[in-house]
């Protein structure tokens, strides 16, 4: 009898922890976990290169969101990022985003900076005021190798 | 009346099109106005000094400091009185001048190369070029926006935004020491040497 009550009670404990486990998965896919009521914004860049779909979006170091989706824009070929950030926050028209590197070889995320603006960004408003990622390895690739262009540009440059 | 209807949407079609692409020029040709002023003031100048001197009216032409201003301190900016906000703009406009002349080498000519143009929300429009400079090539992006004209209020080169990266030096100090802090920071880089 003790036998068969322990039995169920580590199949309940079991059941219980597979619950927990469900119930993280859909939470954390969803984004929920972030703390209540989402809104989307979009926003332009040159090159979204290296970042991700389920990117985190941060304010001052604060992560208030994560990157939903991103595509490219079939008119001028630049990329649109759509990103979910905290319904509280409310951000200002002239707010920046700025992909930025965790550490130097670091995941991407995006940067909010909120400007100075009185009115605020509305649900499915665009942020046209974007930095994109700035790519360290071509950056370091021109300062051990050199720039091709510095030889040849510098003879041709018009000198008075 | 059928044929007038007709010809009349045909006539719309490309006049739909019309007022984006006359944006797009209207912004290119004042930029290039306004790179060509300064290229000239570079060429014709004998030395720094008079280069400095020259450099000014013609930047406060073409730049639209005030935005430049608000938008460099960011949040912190609703906080300034209107007084606080006229001499963070002059004193804004005089490092960013100061700065901007100081790059330039007397008897060195950058050229400019014009790309693409971009109008990203109403009222704005991206120009990207690259300027080949002391042997140098850097790709800069012109942001412009219209007000009573087309006037430059960011510049992005490298991928860098001048107007970013200013505010994110500005809201640290914002939040350490409010507005009198940024007005001190301010007043010691624009009195600052180059």
């Amino acid at each position: 009898m003790k036998q068969t009550q322990l039995q169920y009670l580590v199949g309940g404990f079991v059941l219980l922890g597979l619950g927990a486990v469900f119930y993280l998965t859909v939470k954390l896919g969803s984004g929920a976990l972030l703390g209540g009521d989402t809104y989307q914004l979009e926003a332009r860049f040159a090159s979204a290169s290296g970042l991700n779909k389920g990117g985190s979006v941060h304010v001052a170091g604060v992560p208030v969101g994560r990157v939903e989706s991103i595509r490219v824009d079939p008119e001028d070929f630049s990329a649109i990022v759509t990103v979910t950030v905290l319904s509280g926050l409310k951000l200002p028209t002239d707010t920046m985003a700025s992909i930025k590197t965790t550490g130097l070889i670091g995941d991407k995320f995006i940067l909010l900076s909120p400007g100075a603006d009185e009115t605020n960004l509305s649900p499915g408003e665009r942020i046209t005021l974007t930095e994109s990622s700035v790519d360290i390895e071509s950056l370091i690739g021109k300062m051990a190798f050199g720039s091709l262009d510095k030889e040849s540009e510098s003879e041709a440059s018009p000198v008075p | 009346m059928k044929r007038r209807l007709i010809l009349t949407l045909l006539a719309a079609v490309p006049l739909s099109s019309l007022p984006a692409a006359t944006t797009l020029e209207q912004a290119q040709t004042r930029l290039r106005g306004a790179v060509d002023e300064v290229l000239d003031l570079a060429r014709k100048a004998k030395d720094k000094n008079t280069l400095m001197q020259r450099i000014g009216p013609v930047l406060n032409k073409h730049i639209s400091f005030d935005v430049m201003t608000r938008r460099a301190i960011g949040p912190g900016w609703r906080q300034f009185k209107p007084d606080e906000q006229s001499k963070a703009i002059a004193l804004f406009t005089k490092l960013i001048i100061r700065s901007y002349g100081s790059k330039f080498t007397i008897g060195v000519q950058p050229e400019v190369k014009y790309q693409s143009a971009a109008a990203p929300a109403a009222g704005r429009v991206d120009v990207s070029t690259t300027t080949q400079y002391q042997g140098s090539r850097y790709s800069v992006v012109y942001r412009l926006e219209e007000a009573e004209a087309w006037r430059t209020t960011d510049v992005v080169i490298e991928g860098v935004s001048m107007v970013a990266n200013y505010r994110s030096q500005f809201d640290p100090v914002f939040k350490r020491g409010g507005v009198a802090a940024v007005l001190s920071s301010l007043e010691q880089s624009a009195g600052r040497p180059e």
